[in-house]
């Protein structure tokens, strides 16, 4: 792996950490961004056999508008509209998400040492470690947080680990591309149903503490 | 790996000692043009100072003999941690393997005196500025060790002498630029906690009750408040000094422009101080924690870089 | 040996006189502490000369009851220890000299001295034990002995309480450290100590644990620490300060003497060691924190400082099962100093506290305040084991410290789990030293800065001159181990020559180091007074005034106005909140003027709780449902012997 793919997933991490010690919405929205841009291109430096194609470039251009661009745009304008404060109102607290933050990445880097995968070609490590590291953030976003917006973003974060993830396993660009476009698929879907779920939790509370959604029985 | 004791190297060191209360200038100045002031006279702090020097001093009929005694002992603490420190490459006046544990506890004592007067006065606003300084400085304490610990895995040594004026030091250019980047930011956000400055504790406010550093340093008065606000300079001057050294190989290149390159840099770290008070606001008391936990976390991401760079 | 054991009859001797000459409460007190400071003096004397003197293990046999022997040997390791437990109970003896001065009290103060001296001598066999049994013997005695030093303040209904809580834990510990010895005992088939390196692997790791859980009861380890913060304050200061100093280092002595002897070879135990020594030290000074009472939280302190310890053995241990002689030897050098120095400065807080107990007649340090002014010797001799304990230099605590946290750096090169270990166990270290900063400002700044917020602190005076004699004389040693460190040091390597791989480091590769930090020490201390001198010159001749200090407008300023140690600590304890539990009772302000609040907050030790949740409820619950057995019917408790001995007969 070059100098360039490493820089690139440490700022992925760094982006990881920085989303889970931040207590504004606005900073969460834009940490995303920058994730996305980081993670669509990660593949174009991950030194795949055939070189940085057309079809490569296309689809890192692609992913950019999406993840970088439409995403984000999404979720500001719903940040804009549907919520009344701009605080994150954590459920365990930040500083224990920065623990659990730094406890992930030790754990996935002795989870990847003992998977001992020959699957992939060497120097991969740090690339997994990374897409691991990112999902169970994602996770602990998802989960630690009251609002629904934040949950979102959680989801979104498990996705970019996800892609990571298929950047390191698939090697033959055909199978890329099959892999790339699923997720992409995948993401618009979601992120498209959890706009209307936002709309409709908003039309029906007010506001979009999923607290609230507990008060909802038969 | 040996002791050293180089009497020489006092000159560069008294020199930039000398020069310390201009570079704080340097800050004020700076925050005073960005609010469209002319700001305070460049030999403000000499003329502090002095004013204080000729002054005489009272003291609370409450105090004790460490009242006396604190701000003494956190001078000392400050100035004795320069006397290890390697300025612009030269190397330092006195130094030893494992000399770096002793000064950052060094530092340590003359926090402790410092807190140990404040609460001498009997005055429920200097306790309030004490416990939020121990609870703060031990949170950053945790962040230095760790960046210590980043060091002793760059270079196998523990002295400021092998990190910044031998052949092999820590360097932001070197194949390890990425941690020692992830130091840089980190140690730039202890000096801001250290230090008393804007995010974490504003050295303009005039309100007790948000004071941190100033609070505890209320009731000192005189030749007493003169070495307090020198050894402020001293310490300030550490951690300016120590990412200066981080940002320039100093250790290769010649002694004349590595002098100039020195106080070019060290101006920048003050003046990057001033512009860090003039963008950002104070930080609410209770998000403190998480800024010096966030320099933690930065430093021990970098020793996980290195784990894997280097393992 | 026959230093050794005059020593020890001397010591004896004082223990046995005291109760005979118990009439004439003056001449008991003399002859019982001239007897038990000559034995110690000349037990210490004995023990660090041959420390200095490299001399070889010496052996001591005596047949007894025909299939055991009663054996003692004293090798480096010993000697060392011994210095600890002859030292320090010595200068505690001539403390009580005016500390256990009510003498309408004679029976209790004569029986005080008998177990006094019965747990010097039982601490001195344990550490000089070669056989399982010996081993087994003097720790039930110590055990016992400590028990009846600690219920000296009977009357109290917390002292007891305090004291069966002890006696439950010193006999749980034993229940786990005889099931050690005894499978140590199966898997060997004799009592010596010479066959326990030819286990196997998986049997020295159960052998260590379930010895690691009967001594760590005794060390203070958390979670088995809980009867520490009740008994330590129960008991009388000096029995206090010996209980701290020297007893629970007696555990410490257990684990690292079977370490020794299993001789294991994987990392595992070093990083059991290591886990249980940062979640100690951190915890430990945690809980001290938030603690109203002055022994409580000197107590938890103690536990804080077993932590540090546990570290450094921990780092020692890692360091030899990877071959790094560096890292083993100044782990387990820094973890033997720091025996040596929590000793002294523990010790000294205990003695400061039970001076300051007596003369204000409280414990609770917010209703404590000014008392340097009244009690200036105890308040620097204080002030020195403060500064000592949150291992600041020039004195002894950063020595040890400095020495471990070489260790533990010159380790950073392993891998993996051993690294990450490593790596938390400097970042603990760093940490803990912040915290106990913040502890012990908060300790002298309350206690003996500012205005005294009672009536009982303000009507202090000095305490007596014994008490102050051996305060001075702790506080001494403070600063002749903190600048003269190089003989101490070289004491601790001594005594870790027993490990094969530490035995391979020169003095000349350490010595350097430490000859540094002594002469950084003396220039600060040089650089402290030239400014002390400037400043003085720089005030004469200048107007000096005297005020009360300004309280920002205040008009009718009060005492009870100033920081409070709950307040102090109050940020802290709460960042750490998941492992406290911080209860606070609030009576509210009921009426438009309000005359009388009352605010009250604890802090609780989950470890507490969690006993009392998963362990003394349901056993409570159970036995109350087997109430039914004790009836009161003497018929049917004659039937109960009689089925019992037909069970045995037919079946065992």
């Amino acid at each position: 792996m070059n100098h360039i793919s490493t820089i690139l997933l440490a700022l992925i991490l760094l982006s990881v950490l920085l989303s889970l010690r931040t207590n504004r919405l606005m900073a969460l929205v834009k940490l995303m961004a920058f994730q996305g841009v980081m993670v669509s291109t990660v593949p174009l430096f991950s030194g795949s056999e055939h070189g940085i194609t057309f079809g490569l470039f296309l689809f890192f251009f692609l992913m950019v508008l999406v993840k970088g661009v439409c995403i984000p745009a999404l979720m500001m304008i719903a940040v804009k509209r549907v919520v009344a404060s701009r605080e994150i109102e954590p459920i365990i607290g930040y500083h224990a998400s920065l623990f659990a933050g730094l406890i992930m990445i030790v754990f996935s880097m002795y989870l990847i040492n003992h998977l001992q995968l020959h699957l992939l070609p060497p120097g991969h490590k740090l690339l997994l470690v990374t897409a691991v590291t990112t999902m169970g953030a994602g996770l602990i976003l998802l989960m630690a947080r009251r609002k629904a917006i934040t949950q979102v973003i959680g989801y979104l974060m498990m996705e970019n680990g996800i892609y990571l993830i298929g950047t390191a396993l698939a090697g033959k660009v055909h199978n890329q591309y099959l892999v790339e476009f699923a997720v992409l698929l995948d993401l618009l879907v979601a992120v498209l149903v959890m706009g209307i779920v936002l709309n409709d939790i908003h039309h029906t509370f007010d506001d979009v503490d999923t607290g609230l959604l507990g008060r909802l029985k038969d | 790996m040996n002791s050293s004791f180089t009497p020489i190297s006092l000159i560069p060191l008294l020199t930039t000692v000398a020069l310390a209360p201009l570079l704080m200038a340097a800050i004020l100045k700076v925050k005073a043009c960005f609010s469209g002031r002319q700001g305070p006279p460049w030999l403000i702090k000499y003329s502090t100072l002095f004013k204080l020097l000729r002054k005489g001093s009272v003291y609370s009929t409450s105090s004790t003999f460490l009242f006396k005694m604190g701000p003494v002992i956190s001078f000392v603490c400050a100035f004795m941690v320069l006397l290890f420190f390697p300025f612009a490459g030269l190397p330092p006046v006195l130094s030893f393997h494992g000399d770096v544990i002793m000064l950052f506890y060094l530092l340590g004592l003359g926090r402790f005196f410092t807190v140990l007067a404040a609460l001498d006065t009997a005055s429920p606003f200097e306790g309030m500025g004490a416990a939020r300084e121990v609870f703060f400085s031990a949170l950053a304490e945790v962040t230095i060790f760790t960046i210590l610990v980043l060091f002793f895995r760059l270079t196998n040594s523990l002295s400021f002498a092998e990190y910044f004026s031998h052949n092999h030091g820590i360097t932001l250019w070197s194949s390890s630029a990425a941690p020692v980047l992830l130091v840089v930011i980190a140690l730039f956000m202890i000096l801001l906690t250290e230090n008393s400055r804007v995010p974490v504790d504003d050295p303009a406010t005039h309100l007790e009750l948000t004071m941190i550093h100033e609070v505890m340093i209320l009731d000192h008065s005189g030749p007493d408040l003169a070495l307090i606000e020198m050894g402020a300079f001293c310490k300030m001057l550490f951690y300016a000094a120590f990412i200066t050294s981080l940002l320039y190989p100093f250790s290769s290149g010649f002694p004349a422009s590595n002098v100039v390159i020195f106080f070019l840099l060290l101006t920048l770290i003050y003046g990057g101080v001033g512009l860090a008070e003039s963008i950002t606001g104070r930080f609410r008391m209770a998000m403190v924690p998480n800024f010096i936990l966030t320099s933690f976390a930065l430093v021990f991401f970098a020793v996980i870089l290195t784990m894997e760079l280097v393992q | 040996m026959h230093t050794f054991f005059l020593a020890l009859l001397l010591i004896a001797a004082g223990g046995i006189l005291a109760p005979i000459s118990c009439r004439v409460f003056p001449l008991m007190k003399i002859m019982a502490v001239t007897a038990l400071v000559g034995g110690g003096l000349l037990g210490g004397w004995d023990a660090a000369m041959r420390l200095i003197l490299h001399s070889v293990p010496e052996t001591f046999t005596l047949p007894w009851l025909q299939f055991c022997r009663f054996s003692l040997r004293i090798d480096s390791l010993s000697a060392f220890f011994l210095v600890v437990i002859f030292v320090v109970p010595a200068v505690a003896a001539l403390y009580s000299l005016q500390y256990l001065h009510d003498s309408r009290r004679r029976a209790a103060v004569a029986a005080n001295y008998f177990f006094f001296s019965l747990l010097i001598i039982s601490m001195a066999l344990v550490v000089c034990a070669d056989t399982l049994v010996t081993f087994a013997l003097a720790w039930e005695v110590m055990s016992l002995s400590s028990f009846f030093l600690v219920i000296y303040d009977s009357a109290e209904q917390e002292t007891r309480a305090a004291g069966y809580l002890y006696f439950v834990f010193t006999q749980a510990g034993a229940l786990f450290l005889f099931a050690g010895l005894g499978f140590l005992y199966s898997a060997t088939g004799n009592f010596s100590f010479s066959g326990l390196a030819d286990i196997s692997a998986s049997g020295k790791l159960i052998g260590f644990l379930l010895i690691l859980i009967g001594c760590g009861s005794k060390a203070g380890i958390i979670p088995l620490h809980t009867w520490l913060p009740h008994a330590h304050p129960a008991a009388p200061s000096h029995v206090s300060a010996v209980m701290s100093g020297v007893m629970i280092k007696v555990g410490i002595y257990g684990i690292l003497r079977f370490y020794l002897l299993l001789q294991p070879a994987s990392p595992v135990f070093g990083q059991i060691i290591i886990v249980l020594g940062i979640v100690s030290g951190i915890l430990g000074v945690v809980y001290a924190l938030g603690k109203h009472n002055l022994k409580r939280l000197l107590a938890y302190h103690s536990v804080e400082n077993i932590g540090i310890i546990l570290l450094g053995l921990g780092v020692g241990m890692l360091g030899a099962a990877s071959g790094n002689a560096t890292m083993a030897a100044f782990g387990f050098a820094g973890g033997l100093l720091h025996v040596l120095n929590h000793a002294v400065f523990k010790s000294l807080l205990f003695l400061g506290a039970g001076a300051l107990i007596q003369q204000t007649g409280t414990a609770t340090i917010d209703r404590l305040g000014g008392l340097m002014k009244s009690m200036p010797f105890t308040g620097r001799a204080f002030l020195v084991g403060s500064i000592s304990i949150t291992g600041l230099p020039p004195f002894n605590g950063f020595i040890s410290e400095f020495l471990i946290y070489y260790g533990a750096f010159h380790g950073l090169s392993l891998h993996h789990a051993s690294f990450v270990l490593t790596v938390l166990a400097i970042i603990s270290l760093a940490f803990i030293g912040g915290l106990a900063a913040a502890c012990f400002t908060k300790v002298v700044g309350v206690v003996f800065l500012g205005e005294p917020r009672s009536d009982a602190a303000a009507q202090a005076g000095e305490a007596g001159v014994s008490m102050l004699l051996a305060q001075g004389i702790l506080a001494s040693l403070c600063l002749i181990i903190g600048i003269w460190p190089e003989h101490f040091v070289l004491a601790a390597f001594q005594a870790v020559q027993a490990i094969p791989l530490a035995a391979t480091i020169e003095p000349a590769s350490f010595l350097p180091a430490v000859t540094a930090l002594s002469r950084t020490g003396l220039l600060f201390i040089v650089l402290v007074f030239c400014t002390g001198l400037c400043r003085r010159l720089l005030s004469m001749g200048k107007e000096i005034r005297h005020a009360p200090t300004w309280g920002c407008g205040f008009s009718r300023p009060s005492a009870r106005m100033q920081y409070t140690g709950t307040s102090y600590g109050d940020t802290l304890v709460n960042f750490f909140r998941p492992f406290v539990r911080v209860r606070s009772h609030y009576s509210g302000i009921t009426a438009i003027f309000p005359a009388h609040a009352t605010y009250r907050t604890h802090v609780h030790d989950i470890f507490e709780l969690g006993l009392q949740i998963l362990l003394i409820r349901p056993v409570l619950f159970l036995t109350t449902r087997l109430r039914w057995i004790q009836h009161g019917n003497i018929q049917l408790y004659i039937g109960y012997i009689v089925l019992a001995i037909l069970v045995m007969l037919l079946f065992l």
